[in-house]
């Protein structure tokens, strides 16, 4: 039994938790282009996936804080943000909850709810605020041809 | 209330031919002694019939005054004034007594303080204390006066609350807000209408604490000088309409500047706050303006935030302006100018100033074009442009007051040129001096001998047939003032010899070698300076021989429109305004007002003012000069100066004087003019002579900024409704 139990934290129990990591992301090639995209490789269990194709995960084994992540969906490629998560994950990503999105019955689903967008800022989308007063200079409009 | 000396009231003749005791105190040549009055213990000499007033002024001591003003007729009902003068039992009032030998004033005395203090106070009882709301404050005479000479405390309680004396405002116009309540009765304002403006609309009615000022019946106070009333009420009572609760005199930066509305060159100080123009006033100038400015000049600064350019613009494929870049724009006007060859053109418009025009000479000459014309044209036969002395108001501004004799030919300085008018009827008032007009029957707010508008007087006249000859050549000063919109006639250059003729004939005989008589009135500021430089006038230069490029500088009057040119012209407007030149135009390139940079004018006295920068260019626009400059290097025939020192180092070259800034140089060769004057073959025709400025409603929008300004539009709204008023 001795032979067989890894003590935390030795050196040995890291080198499983690479090899476990290393499986996780799909071999040696997986690994570095998750360490490429999110500067951060962990184990954890899959917890579940949004309609856009991000992935969430858990690992108790992590402080607080740490143990809940998301791999955020491939089409983001390194354009992700915390605004692509969508509401339903919302709150169990920030701990307000520890029920996922798909065990929770009291969530309201309507057909009419709007997919979620992500803040647009930086875009073409983004909001601008206009001023309301009236212009100091009034330009001279050219005649239409 | 006569404002005017008897004799010209009545209407009555010349009184000089009747007795030299009549005479007025000014042409008194007798010298009299001098006497000598001790100001708080100061001893100074002065002429006898000087006020206590003037006598303190003379040391430096400034008495507290309200109805007092330098340039209007003594009322002394302020009593503002009051001053103790030893052994006098009462105090007097200064501005209207004259001191007497050996008098000592005490302008700080106790009683002298007690006197004031009563004064303000009698004031204050019933003038509001709407100060925080009041547009005067800041400016008021009445608050800085109060502060300086009342008394400490107020005896004022009001227990009952029956408040104070009130009075209704009343409705003058779209230029001057009146809150009646807070009037002092001064009389400035009423002073001011009847003597400078010659419009007797203001006066009082009722008594003591029942007197108001106003019109009488329910009437606009209309006139091209009524601007001037708000800055001589001491009070708030009345303050300017546009500029109604806009800022506070601290919060303004101020900027001096020169008007460039009409020729004349007024001096003014534009107030500015987070770079906007809020509003203009005058600017001491003797010379010039004295301290007075029309109301064109003074209240169309709203039209410099209206119709402007902001964005150079090229025509896109579908013939429609669009905005572009500074490079495309450039690059796009390089490309026509290069394509055009020599075969390029300029009209520069009556804003222009000296640096943009000298830039878009030596630009277009390099290029190898000489046709670069003004709007404003002036016969180019005879001695032309060449002559400096025929095209200039040689007597300048303030030779006026010399002059005994003013015959005005195809002019109506009233509303061409305010300010001139405003010293003509001054002229008129004080001195012994005669108008005569020769030209359409116009008001000009005093009498004149009209000679009729038929160009065959002007040919009596020159020939000294005229029985008006006798009044000429019997004058010791006599003047002629041409308009210069005569010279848009077919027959200017006979027009021009006609009255060079006149004006040489009078100098001959005239002992006074110094005095000349030709003057000529230009119509806009751009003009003189655009002759020195060496523009031609007038655009037939163009009409003959149309060009592939034409530059517009500001040209939007419409002398030259798209029926004159060929298809194919590609024509460039470099202005500030979207006016005519900006509709008909395929490139535009936004330039600067003349608050936004600093520009070089010649007034039409020949005299060199430069204005400076109050605020920047909105937008995109850029000062002209360095556009021409920045297409010069685009073209590859760069301009040989890059900054303001350069640009006006080149004027210099080109003309001294166009840089001596505050100087009007004298211009001379009256005769040689003459003689080749004599080579004019041109006839007079017999079209009667014409302006264009008639009424009131003709002044106010003239230009492109008058244009595009909103007040002004009001102001020709006012005239015309006050038209369809009984009174």
């Amino acid at each position: 039994m001795a032979g067989n139990v890894v003590r935390p934290g030795s050196l040995a129990d890291k080198f499983q938790r690479l090899k476990r990591i290393v499986d996780q992301s799909g071999g040696w090639k997986g690994f570095l282009l998750r360490a490429a995209r999110i500067d951060e490789v962990k184990e954890g269990k899959l917890v579940g996936v949004d309609k856009f194709g991000n992935k969430y995960y858990e690992n108790p084994m992590y402080f607080l804080g740490r143990n809940r992540w998301v791999e955020y969906s491939e089409r983001y490629g390194y354009d992700y943000d915390g605004s692509q998560i969508p509401a339903e994950w919302y709150g169990w990503m920030h701990y307000k909850t520890d029920r996922l999105p798909s065990e929770d019955p009291t969530r309201p689903k309507y057909k009419w709810i709007k997919d979620h967008e992500e803040n647009p800022s930086g875009t073409e989308k983004a909001y601008v605020p206009y001023s309301t007063t009236r212009p100091k200079i009034e330009a001279w409009k050219p005649p239409k041809a | 209330m006569l404002r005017v000396p008897l004799h010209k009231a009545l209407s009555l003749p010349n009184l000089r031919q009747l007795s030299p005791a009549l005479r007025g105190i000014s042409s008194t040549p007798v010298q009299l002694e001098k006497i000598e009055v001790f100001v708080d213990d100061k001893p100074v000499l002065v002429e006898p019939g000087t006020t206590v007033l003037q006598a303190a002024a003379m040391v430096g001591v400034e008495i507290p005054r309200f109805c007092y003003h330098e340039r209007l007729a003594v009322a002394g009902n302020c009593r503002m004034c009051l001053v103790e003068v030893e052994k006098s039992p009462k105090p007097v009032a200064a501005c209207a007594m004259p001191v007497m030998k050996g008098w000592r004033i005490k302008t700080n005395s106790d009683m002298t303080k007690k006197a004031r203090e009563g004064v303000m106070e009698f004031l204050l009882v019933n003038h509001p204390l709407d100060c925080p709301i009041c547009d005067q404050g800041g400016e008021c005479d009445l608050q800085d006066q109060s502060m300086a000479f009342g008394s400490d405390r107020s005896r004022f309680t009001d227990i009952q609350f029956d408040g104070k004396r009130a009075v209704e405002d009343k409705d003058v116009g779209p230029l001057i807000k009146t809150v009646m309540t807070r009037c002092i009765h001064c009389t400035r304002c009423i002073r001011f209408a009847s003597e400078v403006a010659g419009v007797d609309d203001l006066g009082t009615t009722g008594r003591g604490s029942d007197m108001q000022i106003g019109t009488y019946v329910e009437k606009f106070f209309l006139s091209e000088l009524s601007g001037n009333v708000i800055d001589l009420c001491p009070v708030g009572a009345l303050t300017s309409k546009p500029y109604a609760f806009t800022a506070r005199p601290w919060e303004t930066r101020k900027t001096e500047s020169v008007d460039v509305m009409d020729a004349l060159g007024s001096n003014i100080v534009v107030a500015t706050r987070t770079g906007e123009v809020l509003r203009i006033l005058p600017r001491l100038n003797e010379d010039v303006n004295e301290e007075w400015l029309s109301d064109k000049s003074r209240f169309a600064c709203d039209g410099l935030k209206r119709q402007r350019l902001v964005a150079p613009m090229l025509k896109n494929e579908n013939g429609e302006l669009t905005a572009v870049e500074w490079e495309d724009a450039l690059i796009g006007v390089a490309k026509a100018l290069l394509r055009a060859g020599g075969q390029s053109a300029a009209v520069a418009g009556g804003l222009a100033d000296a640096e943009a025009l000298i830039a878009l000479k030596d630009l277009l000459n390099k290029l190898g074009s000489e046709a670069l014309c003004t709007e404003h044209t002036f016969p180019q036969d005879g001695s032309g442009t060449d002559l400096r002395s025929s095209y200039l108001l040689n007597n300048k501004i303030a030779g006026v007051e010399d002059a005994d004799l003013i015959l005005l030919i195809g002019t109506n300085p009233r509303y061409e040129a305010p300010l001139l008018n405003a010293r003509i009827r001054k002229t008129w008032i004080h001195k012994e001096c005669d108008v005569a007009l020769l030209g359409p029957k116009v008001d000009l707010s005093y009498d004149y001998e009209h000679l009729g508008d038929d160009t065959t007087t002007l040919k009596k006249l020159a020939s000294g047939q005229h029985p008006f000859n006798k009044k000429l050549s019997s004058a010791k000063k006599p003047m002629i003032i041409l308009g210069g919109q005569q010279f848009g006639r077919q027959d200017a250059a006979a027009i021009l010899a006609a009255v060079q003729q006149l004006s040489q004939s009078l100098s001959s005989s005239n002992s006074d070698k110094e005095w000349k008589i030709l003057n000529v009135l230009q119509q806009v500021a751009s003009q003189v300076a655009a002759l020195d430089i060496g523009y031609k006038p007038g655009v037939s230069a163009i009409r003959e021989d149309p060009p592939k490029v034409l530059f517009l500088l500001g040209a939007d009057e419409g002398t030259i429109t798209r029926a004159d040119l060929p298809k194919d012209c590609f024509v460039v407007y470099l202005g500030h305004h979207g006016d005519q030149g900006a509709s008909m135009a395929d490139a535009i390139l936004p330039g600067a007002t003349y608050t936004e940079k600093q520009g070089t004018y010649v007034s039409t006295e020949g005299r060199t003012q430069q204005t400076l920068a109050a605020v920047t260019p909105p937008g995109m626009a850029r000062v002209d000069w360095k556009i021409i400059r920045a297409l010069s290097e685009v073209l590859g025939e760069s301009l040989p100066y890059d900054d303001l020192n350069g640009v006006r180092q080149r004027l210099t070259e080109v003309a001294p004087h166009l840089t001596r800034y505050g100087s009007a140089e004298n211009a001379n060769y009256f005769a040689q003019a003459v003689e080749l004057s004599k080579t004019v073959k041109a006839q007079l025709a017999s079209t009667p002579l014409d302006v264009k400025l008639k009424e009131l409603q003709d002044f106010f929008m003239t230009d492109a900024i008058s244009r595009a300004s909103p007040t002004m539009a009001k102001c020709v709204q006012a005239v015309l409704k006050q038209k369809t008023s009984k009174y």
